[in-house]
């Protein structure tokens, strides 16, 4: 009699031991947390540029050329900014059409003319942000770049701070005429 | 040649090209809440849920589309690994229309495959939020998703609790064997 409980007792304490943590397991938590500052945002002043009728091979700045526009950030946390370009495409009564200026990827004095062709330009300029310790103006490609802090170091935008700057076009060096083109300039943050 | 591909630009230049559209400059003004997500402890082969709140400030309405963006190794915060599929991602809308002034809310489900190999990681992933917009300037908010998953497998976890219950039944029926066995010996 003795031993039968005594087997019982073993048999109900292994069971719990297996599966106690079994269970455990099942009824763990997760946990999602929205740490820290919990408001990301930035704001822009100007978001267009209507340039009109232009020639080809002929540079655009915008008016002023560096304080042409303002971001500012309004959220609660400080941001990292990045900034990237695409394509001009042709828009025809409002619906894109098949035919691009292509963004280019390289510095003006790194192609040649014949080589530029269908392909355009884009810079900014943040004021403050001068030779030859800054960078002037740098290219605009489709590949995300520091937009503020710049690369080579430099603090992150805390809430509240404002940042100037301004764009600079050069066209292509042929194009068809009579189109209208459409591009976006797209700036971007995240938390730092 | 490149006398007469520059020809060809002075002869192009007399003609319009727009850029861009003729409507009116807008500012454009959103906020994201929150700005960095974590989720912890997250069991292989199960979900986990949580909002986004967007908040358009602007005087006319928005739609805003979701997208995931992978970021660069050095933007990731420290110890975080790139997340291996978006498709674990998904948004209760991939677009949303916010009226101005107002807020509205998405949410984001991250749910992971039950395979050992995604055991006790941690990922980072970045959810963008952008105004559809026809302007030149546009811009895309990013919030940091960091994902921590559960260094136990949830499969293993069962086979323990499988394996008790039968190790208990064993002893139980070896138990009760042995005490009917002793009570049916006759004195």
């Amino acid at each position: 009699m003795k031993a039968a409980v005594t087997s019982i007792g073993v048999a109900i304490i292994l069971a719990l031991i297996f599966s106690l943590p079994a269970l455990a397991q099942d009824s763990g938590t997760i946990t999602i947390t929205m740490t820290g500052v919990n408001e990301i945002s930035i704001s822009l002043d100007k978001t267009q540029w209507p340039l009109g009728a232009v020639a080809a091979d002929t540079e655009q700045t915008t008016s002023p050329p560096i304080e042409w526009c303002t971001l500012t950030v309004e959220g609660n946390c400080n941001v990292k900014t990045r900034i990237l370009g695409e394509d001009a495409r042709w828009y025809k009564d409002g619906v894109a059409q098949n035919y691009y200026w292509t963004l280019s990827n390289t510095n003006e004095s790194d192609i040649s003319d014949s080589v530029r062709g269908h392909k355009y330009m884009l810079w900014f300029r943040v004021r403050g942000d001068n030779p030859p310790d800054g960078r002037g103006y740098v290219l605009i490609t489709k590949e995300p770049s520091e937009f503020w802090p710049p690369p080579s170091g430099g603090s992150s935008l805390a809430p509240g701070d404002t940042k100037q700057f301004g764009l600079k076009l050069l066209t292509p060096t042929y194009f068809v005429g009579g189109r209208q083109m459409q591009t976006q300039i797209t700036i971007s943050a995240v938390a730092a | 040649m490149v006398g007469r591909v520059k020809l060809a630009g002075l002869i192009a230049a007399l003609l319009v090209i727009l850029l861009p559209s003729f409507t009116l400059a807008q500012d454009v003004n959103f906020s994201v809440a929150p700005a960095e997500v974590h989720i912890d402890n997250l069991p292989l082969g199960e979900a986990a849920e949580f909002e986004l709140t967007i908040h358009n400030k602007d005087e006319i309405a928005h739609v805003f589309t979701f997208t995931i963006f992978q970021p660069p190794e050095e933007d990731r915060r420290k110890g975080r690994t790139e997340f291996p599929d978006d498709s674990w991602i998904s948004f209760s809308s991939q677009e949303i229309e916010v009226a101005a002034n107002y807020e509205a809310n998405v949410t984001v489900t991250v749910a992971i495959p039950r395979e050992q190999e995604w055991a006790g990681e941690d990922w980072e992933t970045w959810l963008g939020v952008a105004a559809e917009s026809s302007d030149l300037l546009g811009v895309k908010l990013y919030v940091r998703l960091l994902v921590s998953t559960n260094s136990a497998m949830g499969a293993r976890s069962n086979a323990g609790l499988v394996i008790g219950i039968v190790v208990g039944i064993v002893l139980l029926g070896y138990g009760g064997y042995y005490y009917f066995r002793r009570k049916a010996k006759p004195e």
